[in-house]
Formats: structure tokens, sequence, C-alpha cells
């Protein structure tokens, strides 16, 4: 028989993801991939996956899935109150689960974002060399939609691989206001020293029209110089462009490939995941940091990341 | 409006940078965009990731830990003195058949009265141009292309649609688009193209490139819908002159 993950209930918004497609945003398609990538990574990880297999990621309600062979499974993310067979599991380690366990991820209790990693990966065909959903373009994942009822999905393979875990001091919490590094740039020269000075003082509320295209924000006034049309520019992954209100808005994993809007800043990779962990009415700050400095931040969370499993 | 003597490097965040040329749209700026994202590419500049062309910027991907800020800024620079056009491979020339009018391009009666024009003269102008392709984005496929006749230069909506078919053929200040996707859209719509500029479910999902030359060639309803039946079935392919690769 093959292996499959039978979807009971999918949640309002669960795709299968993986680490994206970069290269075609000159064509205007966007990566895609995990809103966090660091808890997708880690989840992959846990169960001994590649960091290339593919996942499930879900919107602040998770999935009910049943499992047709026994495999690992580990779920990373937003705190999910997940439930093997109506049993209380943990997040954050490799679970042993078998052929006709149901696991459930429930509501968030934190966090927006929570990932599903199964031992083998998600086995949907690749599109453009991935397995990412980019649901506005219909592309990637199955079908290109948002999982549903019914929807069975192939598994791959597992091997002999043995459950990890968290290190129990580097379980995220979500439930604070984090504080995100940004480079200035590329625009920031069409800001007020007001403007960004405000920008940098927040804090920054996140509103309900968020998605997987761009975080929508509520906070100080951002001023601009003259005005926040610019000649059309590429729009990096994090970029905070700021329109007519003042108002910013990030752009993320399915963002628009090009824009017209002035852009303030873009928030570091590193803390990109961060944001999309912020729950409508949740608050965030902003930190200035040099290029320089965003660099040995970056080294810093990958040597983290790499030391997060026991 | 200038073209800069020196070029502008601007950060976007820890992975990538913005190489800008100047602060106008001119089809020699953009060529150079063009050419220096040609280059960046065939000389595989080691750490440089993706990149994004527009029309006077190159959104550059790098990954820092191969390559620094100030290094990878030093190549660029260098890599400009031989960013010319005639670097880039030889153009293509797509040809789009084209409804313009009635129920396919809705707007173009609007847009003539606008314009001070008869609607089939609107047409026959925007048809016998020859367009050329900025740059291709904002949403999957969809083409930044001026050549219009002057004369169709048009202020853009005042209110915006909220659903644009895909395949419209709008026109909006100097600037010709064709929507990709469903989408909002504050361009006139003169006409349809039942030609699929994004097809999700292709091996190459994408049909115009930057730097593409793009000619409408202007058709009836009853061909519309028979060119429109070809790409359901995946037998139509629209006419492309030069070399058929893409790049």
């Amino acid at each position: 028989m093959m292996s499959e993950l039978l979807v009971q209930d999918a949640g309002p918004l669960t795709t299968i993801q993986d680490l994206g497609r970069p290269g075609h945003l000159r064509v205007g398609i966007p990566a895609s991939g995990p809103m966090d990538r660091e808890a997708f990574l880690l989840a992959n990880r846990l169960v001994g996956n590649p960091d290339t297999a593919a996942g499930l990621e879900c919107t602040l309600i998770g999935p009910r899935v049943e499992f047709t062979d026994e495999r690992l499974v580990a779920i990373a993310g937003a705190d999910t109150a997940p439930t093997v067979n109506g049993a209380p599991v943990p997040a954050w380690q490799g679970l042993r689960v078998h052929a006709g366990d149901v696991l459930r991820l429930g509501p968030a209790r934190s966090g927006v974002r929570g990932y599903l990693a199964i031992a083998g990966g998600i086995e949907t065909p690749p599109v453009l060399g991935s397995r990412a959903t980019y649901v506005r373009g219909r592309l990637g994942g199955l079908e290109g939609r948002a999982l549903r009822k019914g929807d069975r999905l192939p598994l791959g393979p597992v091997g002999a691989a043995r459950p990890h875990r968290l290190h129990p001091d580097r379980v995220p919490a979500y439930g604070g206001e984090p504080e995100l590094a940004v480079v200035l740039g590329p625009q920031d020269d069409r800001f007020t020293p007001r403007g960004i000075a405000a920008l940098f003082e927040g804090p920054y509320e996140m509103l309900p029209q968020s998605d997987r295209m761009g975080a929508r924000l509520k906070g100080p006034f951002i001023e601009h110089t003259r005005g926040h049309d610019i000649i059309s520019d590429g729009v990096p992954l994090g970029a905070i462009q700021v329109i007519g209100e003042g108002q910013p808005i990030v752009l993320l994993a399915d963002r628009q490939s090009t824009g017209g809007y002035t852009k303030i800043g873009t928030i570091c990779s590193f803390h990109v995941g961060r944001i999309a962990q912020v729950k409508p009415g949740g608050r965030l700050h902003f930190r200035r940091v040099t290029v320089a400095e965003a660099h040995a931040m970056l080294r810093q969370s990958l040597r983290a990341l790499d030391g997060a499993i026991e | 409006m200038t073209i800069w003597s020196e070029p502008r490097f601007l950060p976007c965040g820890d992975r990538a940078l913005s190489v800008e040329l100047g602060d106008e749209i001119t089809r020699d700026i953009n060529a150079r965009i063009l050419a220096l994202e040609y280059l960046i590419h065939q000389k595989r500049l080691p750490g440089v990731g993706e990149t994004v062309p527009s029309y006077r910027a190159l959104l550059v991907y790098y990954d820092p830990l191969v390559v620094g800020y100030a290094e990878l800024t030093a190549t660029l620079g260098g890599l400009l003195a031989e960013a010319r056009p005639e670097v880039l491979p030889p153009v293509r020339t797509v040809e789009l058949p084209c409804g313009y009018g009635g129920e396919l391009g809705f707007e173009l009666e609007a847009a003539a009265a606008k314009l001070g024009l008869a609607p089939d003269e609107v047409a026959r102008q925007h048809a016998g141009a020859d367009y050329y392709v900025y740059f291709v984005g904002f949403t999957p496929g969809l083409p930044y292309m001026t050549g219009m006749p002057e004369r169709l230069t048009i202020p853009r909506l005042t209110n915006p649609r909220l659903k644009t078919p895909p395949g419209s053929v709008s026109i909006g200040g100097v600037q010709c688009c064709i929507y990709s996707v469903e989408s909002p859209g504050g361009f006139w719509v003169l006409g349809r193209t039942p030609v699929r500029l994004y097809d999700p479910t292709a091996p190459d999902p994408i049909l115009l490139r930057a730097g593409d030359h793009v000619r409408f060639r202007p058709i009836d309803r009853a061909e519309y819908d028979a060119i429109a039946a070809e790409v359901d079935a995946g037998r139509y392919a629209p006419r492309i002159a030069g070399p058929a690769t893409t790049r």
C-alpha cells in the first residue's frame, strides 16, 4: 500500500511547503516556502529529514491528519496543543506515529504558523524544482491550492532515523513583542529623520489583513520627504514598504516581485520568521542594524540553529 | 530625471542589494541593467543568487557567508564597465493576437473618448506599435512595456478595478501591460489576448522575458474564441521571431 497522509480536516489555510523555489522572482514568481523558515527547518531536522523535505504549514488553526504507516513526525512553530488520538503530545521533538493514528493540531495558543514535518517528506510532484505552494499563482503543492478535507498526500520512504528533540531552552516563545533587526534601505533617503525615528520607536501592531504576501502593520506615522511613489523596482524578502498613510507593510514569502512604493528598510533574513508568528493585535519593534552587524547576527543565528537539536 | 555617472549600491537587508543606474525610465538604462544581470549569471559570480531586473535597478541576492557586501559591490562595479546591450543575446519578438473592444476590451470606448479619438483609431494605433519589455513581474509573467504612440498617453484610472481578467491588454501613462492573472488594476483595458502569459501547468509557465519585443495582431471575436480553444487544448504556440530559447 502506498504511504499517505490523509487529511481529515484541513484548517483555514494549510499548505505544503518546502524551502521554496528561488530563481523565478525575475519573472514574477516568488520563492514561497515557509513563513517561519527556522521553525520549518527544525521540524525537518527533528525527524531526520533533509532540510529540503516538504511538510505542512498551517495558519492559526491546524489540520487533523491520519497516517497509513509507522513513521516519525514533529510539530514546530505555533503552539497548537497537538494531540495523537486525543492524547496531548509534545511539540519540538520527534514522535513515532503508527498506521491509523490521528494527529490533530488545534487553534494556536501562541504564534500563528505551525509546522508538521513527516519523516520521508510529502512527495507531491515538484514544480519548477519545488513542492512549495503558491496559492495566488496556483503553483506547486497539491494542485497549487490550500489543502482540503479528503486530500491524500503521498509520503516518501523512511529510513532508520531516530527521533531528536530541541534543547528545552531553545523553544521559542511567541507571546512577547519581538524586536526585529532592520537594515535601512533601499529608499531610506525618501524619508525624513522624523519618519525614520518613528519606525524605530514603534511599536507596530499586526493587522488582521496580513497574509503570506505581506504583514500590514499599524503604528507611529512614518513621514516621507516627497511622496511614496518610486519607479517600480524589485522587492526583497522582508522589505518594509511604506504607503501613502505612512504605515508599513512587510513583504513576505508570497510577495509581489516588484513594486512602486518606497521601501524604508528590510527586516534581516534571520528575523523574518518572527514576524510570521505575531498574531493580529500583537505588537513588534524594529531595531536598526548596519549591514556588517546583520551579517554577524546571521552567522550567530545559523550557529545557534545548528546547535539547537540534541 | 537623470542617469547617474556612478551606480548606486543600496542595501536590502542582510542578503540582497540593489544596483541603481538612474532615476528615469529609458531603454538605455534598462538595457544596461539587463546586460549586468546577464553577465552576473554568465560569469557565475560566487555567492550570487537570484536577480530581479526592473526599469533602472537590479536586485541582487547574495550569500554573505560566501561574499561580503563591499567585495560584491566592487565586483559589480567592475562588471558594469562591460554591461553594454551588445553582450545580450539576440532579441525575440513575440506576436500576440489581441481582440480589441467589446467585451474583451471593455474600456476601449471610454479610453477613446478620453483621448478624443475614435475607438477603431485607438485600436489601430495601439496594434501598430512595437513594444519593448523592460521587465516581467509584480504578478507572474506580467510584462512592463512601452512603445505606444505618444498620442495614446493617458492618465491611469482614478478608481482602480478590483478584478481584471488575465490576458487584458491595457494602457496607463506611457505604459502598456498585459495582466497575467486575475488582479486589481488601474490601466485602461483596450483588448484581450487569448494567449496565456502565465500558465502554472506548463513546464515553463512564463511566456515573456525582459528585453523581448511584443507586437499585437488584431483579431475578431471568432478568431479570439478559436485561439482560446486551441490554448485550452494545449495546441497553440504564439509566433516568436528570433531565438526560440528563452534566457
